[in-house]
Order: C-alpha cells, then sequence, then structure tokens
C-alpha cells in the first residue's frame, strides 16, 4: 500500500486521530498565512483597525497577538 | 528528576529526544527512549542493549517496530492538509511567491512547528521513567542505569512495552536478570 492509498484509508476510518491531526496542521497552516498577512498589511501602513475589519476580529485580539513581533 | 541518572541513561535520553525530532514527531514515546538504550555509548553503559540482546531482541527489531510507528502516527503536515483537500506545496507556492523563499517557516507558528528545540515526553514515557527510577529503589541501586530505564519501559504502559512483549520478554524476567546482574558488575 503507498502512503497515499494509506492515508486516504485513514480518512475513512473515522479515527479521530487522523482527523485531528488534519485540523491542527491546519490551525498551524492558517497561523501562518495570517501572520504574513497581517505584516504585510502592516509595512503598507495599514492600522490595527483596518486589518482587524477585514480579518473579522477585534481590533484588541490582532494588535495584542501581533504587537510583540514588531509589525 | 535526572540528577540520579548514569550517563549512559543520560545520553540515552538525549537520543530519545534527537530520534523523536528526526521523525517529526510532537512528543517523545517509549519506543523512542527503547530505541535509544541500543545507541547509548559506553563500556557497561550498554548494559540494557546487552540485555536486550540476550532476550534475543535486537536493534533492528525494535527499528523496525519504531519506523511502522512514526509512518503512523507523524504524518507530515503535507499529508495531513492533504486529507482535507489542501495541497500545502501550492500553498507554500504562492506564499513564497508574494512573501520570498522560506515565506511560511519564517513565521511564528511555521518556527513552532519545524524547529522544535524542546520536544516533550508524552505520558507513557514520562510515567517509564518514573518508574525506572522505581525499579532502581526496589534493587536497592543509587543509581538509574540505562537498564533500570529498560525496566521502567516494561513496567510502564506504552509501545515498548508492546513490542518487547511480543517478543516474549516480559517485566518478570528482565527484572530478574537484572538482579543476577548486579550481583557481577557496576551498573550502566
Amino acid at each position: 500500500m503507498t502512503d497515499a492509498t494509506a492515508v486516504a484509508a485513514a480518512a475513512s476510518s473515522k479515527d479521530p486521530h487522523v482527523g485531528l491531526a488534519a485540523v491542527a496542521a491546519l490551525r498551524a497552516l492558517q497561523e501562518s498565512l495570517e501572520e504574513l498577512q497581517v505584516g504585510n498589511a502592516r509595512a503598507q501602513g495599514w492600522s490595527w483597525a483596518q486589518i482587524a475589519g477585514v480579518l473579522q476580529v477585534s481590533k484588541q485580539a490582532v494588535h495584542k497577538k501581533y504587537r510583540r513581533l514588531g509589525y | 528528576m535526572f540528577e540520579r541518572f548514569t550517563q549512559a541513561a543520560r545520553r540515552a535520553v538525549v537520543l530519545a529526544q534527537e530520534d523523536a525530532r528526526e521523525r517529526r514527531q510532537a512528543q517523545i514515546r517509549t519506543e523512542n527512549l527503547l530505541l535509544a538504550l541500543y545507541d547509548a555509548p559506553g563500556t557497561p553503559a550498554s548494559t540494557a542493549a546487552a540485555l536486550l540482546r540476550r532476550a534475543g531482541v535486537e536493534r533492528a527489531d525494535v527499528a523496525a517496530g519504531v519506523k511502522r510507528l512514526a509512518r503512523e502516527e507523524a504524518a507530515p503536515d503535507a499529508e495531513k492538509l492533504a486529507l482535507l483537500g489542501i495541497d500545502l506545496d501550492e500553498v507554500r507556492r504562492q506564499a513564497e511567491e508574494t512573501f520570498g523563499p522560506g515565506a511560511l517557516e519564517r513565521t511564528r507558528a511555521g518556527k513552532r512547528r519545524r524547529m522544535f528545540g524542546h520536544i516533550p515526553f508524552d505520558a507513557a514515557s514520562k510515567k517509564a521513567l518514573e518508574l525506572s527510577l522505581r525499579e532502581a529503589l526496589r534493587l536497592k541501586h543509587s543509581e538509574i542505569g540505562s537498564e533500570h530505564v529498560l525496566l521502567g519501559l516494561l513496567h510502564a504502559e506504552g509501545g515498548a512495552r508492546d513490542l518487547l512483549a511480543a517478543r516474549g520478554v516480559t517485566l518478570e524476567a528482565m527484572r530478574t536478570a537484572v538482579e543476577e546482574l548486579g550481583r557481577g558488575q557496576a551498573s550502566g
């Protein structure tokens, strides 16, 4: 069995370990992409309020999360 | 908790962490510790390895078990995301096109995920290390050597115990072997 078919078989097995691990990987990817986009927006002079508006989160949340990264 | 560990036993713990890192595991498992016992250096240091070999368990047997396990449990992110229909290579390519090479890996989340400095012990391997202390106390040995770590691995529930049990190695038999060893020579 190749890795790909093993993965496909695992996906249909309803194994919580597989499904949860996939969600965790997705969350990490989402965090990475968000950080890149927030950094880019700040570099282009966007305010925290503008960024928060498009991200659909509170200004406080986005500021608190990224302020320390120096953006 | 490692103050009373012999140099070889400490080395085994470090090697287990390195092994887990190379396999891109999120946690150190009992199987990593078991495999590391074979690779801990030294003269009487290889006590656990010698005991295992005498019980008919070679390093290759353990390595095969660990390899299988790593494939089952630690699929790389790309494989996990493929389950969700996400092509990580494509996402990475697009991110790098816009933000430069290594863009994803440079982010905080990317670093956390790939460049783990410290990998924690999972519950089973933590328990096994605690039990290795108890096994040493039980035998009235003042130091925790690789042989006590082996007993801890046989005592605690976990993949290492399962792997050894499948090859007929039991806690009771290994305790006896360690006791006999203790009469002759120094612990490793």
